[in-house]
């Protein structure tokens, strides 16, 4: 199995899945960082604030992805490549490319439509299947369940990364308002605009149970571990017998939401 | 009393209420700038009149027609719009008749009465109601009475108004508190009185009153940059009238200032920011005729409006508009931004008509609308806009800038409108207001002894603290909320506070209450120099 950086993959899921992660790159100005590998999330939100411009990101290339199945094609007959969605990120379209360059070795790559730990539940059911015909079909069949209920802190980060067009027009500008957006069908919609994160997550949880029942929950932060402690245990309360994972934002992810965003995220059933 | 015997004494009314708007004003319970009852009072009586002046109608019940219909549509604040329903009333009474007898004639001001009373919710005593009530009385009695007529019956009714203003701070506490008698209360004797002096002079006059025959000659004025403010046009009627003299008092007041005219009829025109002291200063060089008040800011607006949403402006999925009541440039500005379809101009110091509201509605393109009048002074004329037109407009009665905010906040486009309406009350009874000014006189309210001039602060419309400095008094006003329930503030500063003051306030709630979010928002708003909302 193998995805990217933005599934933001809790750290024990790459041992106890046997997933690969390629990171995709954080830019500094001239200076280039592999997201999770050459910077930490803490690092990288300290700099981001730190930083009076922006940095941008990019995919990982194709001859990066080819490494890694190269690498794997050692041990296995085929993967399956599970990436960001191809409406925000170049990356599937590198794997792709990549795949190409590897004889004898098949490659399911994947486009996700969407970003952060609903690729990491896609990689979990991968990995439940037994065979990639298998992994494949459950993955695309999950793909149009999949969520992200996002609180961001400010627009700032995702406007100037150019992410955000009509959601912007909803919104309205003037006040500090936190938007909730989801992420769902390879667009980002405002759902919901609040003037304060309290209330912001009340919405969240409401939005959350509304949608139930759910295949697989859980929570990303950046930079917020209480606030997405506080909001896990609010949704355990609702599916009792469910686990809700706790995720965190990585440097790329990060780039377009800004520090203190958080998501809950989901399959639906 | 025929149809142009009550013309007369409609249009002598409306003079005698110009001459005492100041009177009437002044006895604003809470010394708050507030939208000032006298002026509501004139403007919706000056509307009521409007369409009768140039009617012929010899039947009482055309005239009262008329007046009942203008001044439905020109109601401001919630005494204007009492004062519609009392015509209401009177023209209900008087249907099909050509003329009333004295006993007819006090049925009249009964049924009027009643119908003020079925206009407001939970009726309050002491108030323009009960002035009202006993004028109607003491009319039916003295209709009663031998040799009565039309004249006596009024006299009647103006003595039984005068008696019932006189009592009500009896029957109101906040009114022994500030030691004043009920404005609009007040402010319906005058008009009483008014009818009783002009049926007294046609009376004694061998002649009948010549009706104004002066035409105004057309005149093109300059709007004023920006366009802000109330364009004041009137005729003053008198004798050996000082063109100049009048000409440099108007001009301290405004501009775009015309005067034109004889030493017997002077037409006076000006863009002034205060029509009240424009007209209280006119009222004293002689009778005013022809008043007219027009909101220039609003008809500004909705130039702009009908302008800015005719390019491509994407159509809303709900197709549910939105029309909100806010004065200030940068309040207008934040609701825009936030969605609001159109914004008319008024508030606090000069709250809108019905018209005003009536046509914002109409302009929007949407057959569903949701209107937030953002002051309780506002709420009675915004919802006479819901039976004048054929959209449905839905009114969500916030009292406040931050309530109608909190709601236009949670307005989504993609909602129902009842989903939509459910969300927006919600939010908007959130919210806490805060509100500083400074006291416009002595007053005592609310158990608080205030002195003119002194920063007064206001939870929820409440009168609740007074003090030296603005700081001080927003962070009783926040310590007595309790911020423990409470993560953000939102202070929308207005014209008239400074850096420093905006500066000292932010850091003196900072450190009083270190656990709150303080922002910043440009209101632009008049006589507040601080609006604070509270969640």
């Amino acid at each position: 199995m193998v995805t990217d950086s933005t599934a933001d993959l809790p750290d024990d899921w790459r041992e106890r899945f046997g997933i690969e992660v390629v990171p995709l790159k954080v830019l500094f100005g001239s200076e280039t960082f592999r997201d999770r590998v050459d910077m930490t999330d803490a690092e990288f939100f300290s700099r981001l604030a730190a930083s009076a411009k922006l940095p941008t990101t990019s995919a990982p290339s194709p001859g990066e992805f080819a490494e890694v199945y190269r690498r794997l094609a050692g041990s296995y007959e085929g993967c399956i490549s599970i990436h960001i969605g191809s409406q925000l990120s170049a990356t599937a379209e590198a794997a792709r490319v990549g795949a190409q360059s590897v004889d004898a070795f098949r490659v399911e790559v994947i486009d996700s439509e969407t970003v952060t730990m609903p690729i990491a539940f896609l990689c979990r059911t991968a990995a439940e299947c037994s065979t990639l015909d298998e992994a494949a079909t459950a993955v695309r069949e999950r793909i149009p369940r999949c969520r992200v209920l996002a609180l961001l802190d400010t627009l700032r980060y995702l406007e100037m990364g150019g992410r955000l067009s009509r959601a912007q027009a909803v919104i309205g500008t003037m006040l500090d308002l936190k938007p909730l957006l989801l992420v769902k069908d390879r667009e980002i919609k405002p759902v919901d605009r609040v003037r304060t994160r309290t209330r912001a997550i009340g919405r969240m949880v409401e939005f959350f149970t509304d949608e139930l029942p759910v295949e697989r929950v859980g929570v990303v932060h950046a930079q917020a571990p209480e606030e997405a402690e506080e909001i896990a245990s609010r949704l355990r309360a609702h599916v009792k017998d469910q686990e809700v994972t706790i995720g965190q934002i990585g440097c790329v992810l990060g780039t377009h939401t800004g520090p203190k965003a958080l998501g809950v995220v989901y399959l639906k059933r | 009393m025929d149809g142009a015997l009550f013309k007369q004494a409609l249009l002598g009314s409306l003079s005698w209420l110009a001459a005492n708007q100041e009177e009437v004003n002044r006895l604003n319970v809470f010394p708050v700038p507030d939208g000032d009852t006298g002026t509501n009072m004139l403007l919706t009586l000056q509307s009521a009149v409007e369409d009768i002046r140039d009617s012929n109608a010899v039947e009482v019940s055309k005239i009262a027609r008329l007046a009942s219909h203008g001044s439905l549509m020109g109601a401001r604040g919630n005494s204007g719009v009492i004062l519609s329903q009392i015509f209401r009333g009177f023209a209900r009474a008087v249907e099909g008749k050509s003329a009333l007898n004295p006993e007819e004639l006090a049925a009249a001001f009964e049924e009027a009465s009643n119908a003020a009373y079925r206009a407001v919710n939970r009726p309050t005593e002491g108030t323009i109601l009960t002035v009202a009530r006993e004028a109607g009385r003491a009319a039916t009695a003295a209709a009663a009475a031998p040799g009565a007529t039309a004249p006596s019956v009024i006299a009647a009714a103006a003595s039984g108004a005068r008696a019932a203003v006189l009592k009500t701070p009896s029957q109101l506490q906040i009114l022994r508190d500030a030691g004043v008698v009920d404005a609009g209360g007040f402010g319906l004797q005058i008009i009483l009185e008014g009818m009783l002096k002009t049926l007294e002079e046609a009376e004694s006059a061998v002649a009948t009153m010549a009706p104004p025959t002066a035409k105004a000659a057309q005149v093109t004025v300059d709007l004023p940059e920006g366009g802000w403010g109330y364009c004041t046009e009137f005729l003053i009627e008198g004798k050996d009238l000082d063109l100049d003299r009048i000409r440099d008092e108007i001009e301290s007041l405004g501009n775009s200032v015309l005067v034109v005219g004889e030493p017997e009829l002077v037409k006076v025109h000006v863009h002034t920011d205060d029509p009240t002291r424009v007209i209280a200063l006119a009222g004293e060089h002689g009778r005013l005729l022809k008043l007219n008040v027009g909101d220039m800011s609003t008809q500004h607006k909705r130039i702009l409006d009908t302008e800015s949403n005719v390019p491509a402006k994407p159509e809303r999925p709900n197709g549910v508009g939105l029309v909100v009541v806010a004065a200030g440039r940068g309040l207008v500005d934040i609701f825009k931004a936030l969605g609001a379809d159109v914004v008319v101009e008024g508030g606090q110091t000069m709250n809108p008509s019905t018209q005003d509201m009536l046509t914002a509605v109409d302009a929007v393109p949407y057959e569903q609308v949701i209107l937030l009048p953002n002051n309780a002074n506002v709420i009675m004329a915004a919802k006479q806009v819901v039976s004048l037109t054929k959209k449905q407009v839905r009114l969500i009665e916030t009292h406040s800038v931050p309530e109608g905010v909190a709601a236009v906040v949670a307005f989504s486009q993609d909602k129902p409108v009842a989903e939509n309406l459910q969300a927006m009350k919600a939010e908007a009874e959130r919210v806490q207001t805060i509100e500083v000014t400074h006291a416009v006189r002595d007053t005592r309210s609310n158990g608080l002894k205030v002195k003119k001039g002194d920063v007064i602060g206001l939870i929820n419309e409440k009168l609740e603290f007074a003090g030296g400095d603005y700081a001080e008094v927003v962070n009783k006003a926040l310590g007595k909320l309790g911020t423990d329930a409470y993560e953000l503030v939102t202070v929308y500063r207005g014209e008239d506070a400074s850096d420093e003051e905006l500066k000292h306030l932010e850091s003196s709630i900072r450190s009083s209450y270190p656990t709150l979010e303080v922002e910043v928002q440009q209101g632009g708003q008049l006589h507040y120099p601080f609006i604070l909302s509270v969640e």
